[in-house]
């Protein structure tokens, strides 16, 4: 990927910046990774992908650079106001861990903070962090966006500018949902493991199949309900399905008893059938379910081999498709 | 003035995956104009909470709200070719087009990516979609599950040995439309030097697996669940009144601190403390430690108000309501959360600027074309 080809940026990484700084690598500039905070092999394949190491002074390494990307999860390294202040047209991104002010966090404690850990799980186990470091690739993310914000806003003034940049908003911002439900309804999410709730009643999104699991929830949408019981009928399977109106009931204002009755049929349903049976049935008549893919089969499903997702390193490479202009 | 000032965007996304990565342009300066219609309403004004509980009032949505600050919005029905005709009016207006309908409805009304580029030389095409808009899975239509279904996530979510568990939100709407910025932005800034446009095709399935990386480079037989092959202790642990506390441990020093403050074994002692003074004994002991928020916390959390992450916002349906901010703060630039617009609120200001007279907007409006 080739967008930002003639950009060159440097990294000062200590978990915050190193997935924004690898961002701007794979869209082509030119990324020098002054100095990182020591983490696991793994997390550098992925996290450092695309940058270029370097002991040089950062003096040098920020002679004709547009960007910094300055992470202070803990301290400032020295010198660097001073130093980046030299140069009137770097975008200097600073990333801190609180707003503001120095706290010692890490992913964990940042997506404790975030609101998601007290709804992800089930009730009778503690709060349970989404997998992976998302605090950290959030803030990536964020921190490759600013950086861009200023090479437009450069375009504008002429010159660059300090972007003050928290991981603390950064996760807090991917919680779309819980702060804005309490202040307008005064109702806090609780963890409900599987169970999607809607009105009276709840549903499951996670089904056993023949070779694994699907996800499929039974929401009040009648055309994708007769579309799967079409099928459940061909196949001998519908029960007492084949009988409703669809059109005539609200899953969400059921008795949970019947609902668990109806899910019960479906569920012996999917158990007879592997996940690329109901995914194709699904494709073909809209029923709106997933195969849940294993970790260690994502790579090789036939979409991310179409797309070019992976690069021969196991890791995920460019971050987009790009389709060109016409005749370029 | 805004980073993104004179930077013009027609935004044809609806609900989550594509207005959250417009309103980090608008917010930041960008002229988004949100073409909706009444005929085929944005889903997001359906979606709870609602001011007053007035679910019927589809500018009472706290979530489109939320989901669409400092916008403009016109109504134009795309089921209409004298609609799809203002609509090409506007891409001659704009830098960017913003798109995550369904497979192939872009080019099935006239506006697929060779229109636009005869429209708009040097145009840039936006698209976010589950599966993206190539390979075998194109035509795919999912919701919020698909894509924590095929990247990954579901498999990795939950406790060791368990079943796939899903994530509590729909997470390919909150990652695909960060991802979907970064793509427009760079794609300005290679327009910027190249003078060419481009299309770019973001999938939230794809977002998902990149925000995993460091788990496709590890590949782990099990769910990690809350711990790290690097920390310990690195987990969540109860507090009073049922509360909980998170920890993580990076060196030998915080371990040591630790065990100064609490004891051992730490689950057996956490459950002594209230929260708050256990939270504030170990970060003043330099230990990463933090409160398990809920809703309520996050809303009322003293750092993210006092930097301004919710910022107040006046709606003239919703009255005075928090909407969140970016995350980072600009020293020359800085960023403007506006309302987000009631529907149609800038039919006259917006047709009028891309050429249509009042009696064409008024007979245009009249037939339904835009509506």
């Amino acid at each position: 990927m080739t967008l930002l080809t003639g950009i060159k940026a440097v990294v000062l990484a200590d978990h915050l910046v190193d997935f924004g700084g690898s961002m701007l690598a794979r869209l082509g500039a030119e990324v020098i990774l002054a100095s990182a905070a020591p983490v696991t092999e793994a997390r550098a394949k992925a996290w450092h992908k695309g940058m270029i190491r370097s002991d040089a002074p950062l003096v040098e390494l920020l002679d004709g650079a547009d960007i910094l990307l300055d992470d202070r999860r803990s301290d400032p390294r020295a010198g660097v106001d001073a130093v980046a202040a030299r140069h009137e047209r770097l975008i200097h991104v600073i990333a801190t861990a609180f707003p503001g002010a120095h706290r010692p966090m890490t992913d964990l404690t940042l997506m404790a903070q975030s609101g998601l850990m007290h709804v992800t799980g089930t009730p009778d186990r503690p709060p349970l962090r989404l997998p992976g470091e998302q605090a950290y690739a959030l803030t990536g993310i964020q921190a490759a966006t600013a950086a861009l914000m200023g090479l437009r806003a450069r375009r504008l003034t002429g010159r660059g500018q300090r972007i003050a940049l928290s991981a603390l908003q950064s996760a807090a911002l991917a919680n779309y949902r819980e702060a804005v439900m309490y202040e307008h309804t005064g109702r806090i999410g609780t963890r409900r493991g599987n169970m999607l709730v809607r009105g009276k009643s709840g549903v499951r999104q996670i089904w056993p199949c023949a070779d694994g699991y699907v996800t499929w929830s039974m929401i009040d949408n009648p055309g994708m309900m007769r579309a799967l019981v079409r099928v459940m009928q061909a196949e001998g399977a519908a029960g007492e399905l084949a009988a409703i109106d669809w059109d005539a009931i609200l899953v969400a204002d059921t008795d949970q008893d019947i609902i668990d009755r109806w899910q019960g049929v479906v569920a012996a349903f999917f158990v007879q059938h592997d996940r690329k049976t109901l995914a194709d049935w699904s494709l073909d008549h809209g029923w709106g379910l997933s195969p849940v893919i294993r970790l260690s089969e994502v790579r090789d499903t036939p979409q991310m081999k179409a797309r070019g997702v992976f690069d021969a390193d196991g890791v995920p490479g460019p971050l987009f498709a790009v389709h060109k202009r016409r005749g370029s | 003035m805004g980073a993104l000032d004179g930077l013009k965007v027609a935004d044809f996304s609806w609900v989550g995956a594509g207005p959250r990565s417009t309103k980090d342009l608008a917010d930041n300066g960008a002229e988004v104009v949100k073409v909706e219609s009444s005929r085929r309403l944005d889903l997001g004004r359906r979606s709870p909470p609602f001011a007053g509980g007035d679910r019927r009032n589809h500018d009472a949505s706290v979530f489109f709200a939320q989901t669409n600050t400092s916008k403009k919005s016109v109504t134009i029905n795309l089921s209409d070719p004298r609609g799809v005709e203002v609509a090409k009016r506007l891409v001659a207006w704009a830098d960017v087009v913003v798109e995550n309908f369904g497979p192939g409805y872009m080019d099935r009304i006239g506006l697929g990516w060779e229109t636009l580029q005869d429209i708009r030389p040097g145009i840039i095409l936006a698209s976010v979609s589950v599966a993206g808009r190539t390979g075998p899975m194109a035509g795919f239509r999912g919701y919020g599950n698909s894509a924590a279904a095929w990247s990954g996530h579901c498999d990795m979510t939950g406790w060791p040995g368990s079943e796939p568990h899903m994530p509590p939100l729909a997470y390919g709407d909150v990652v695909a439309p960060m991802m979907l910025t970064v793509a427009i932005l760079s794609a300005l800034e290679h327009r910027d030097q190249t003078g060419h446009g481009v299309h770019v095709d973001v999938s939230q399935i794809e977002a998902m697996v990149h925000v995993a990386g460091d788990l496709f480079a590890a590949m782990p037989g099990d769910k990690p669940a809350n711990g790290d092959p690097e920390m310990h202790p690195h987990g969540v642990f109860p507090c009073k009144d049922g509360q909980w506390i998170a920890i993580a441990c990076e060196t030998d020093a915080q371990r040591t601190a630790l065990a100064t403050v609490v004891g051992s074994p730490l689950e057996d002692h956490t459950a002594d403390w209230d929260i708050g003074a256990l939270e504030a004994a170990l970060v003043a002991a330099s230990i990463p430690a933090a409160a398990v928020l809920d809703g309520k916390g996050l809303s009322e959390h003293p750092a993210l108000n006092a930097a301004g992450h919710f910022v107040a916002v006046d709606h003239p349906m919703i009255g005075t309501a928090k909407m969140p901010a970016p995350p980072y703060a600009f020293s020359d630039t800085p960023c403007h959360v506006g309302a987000s617009p009631c529907l149609g609120a800038d039919n006259a200001q917006v047709f009028a600027e891309i050429g249509l007279t009042e009696a064409e907007v008024a007979t245009l409006m009249a037939a339904g074309a835009l509506a």
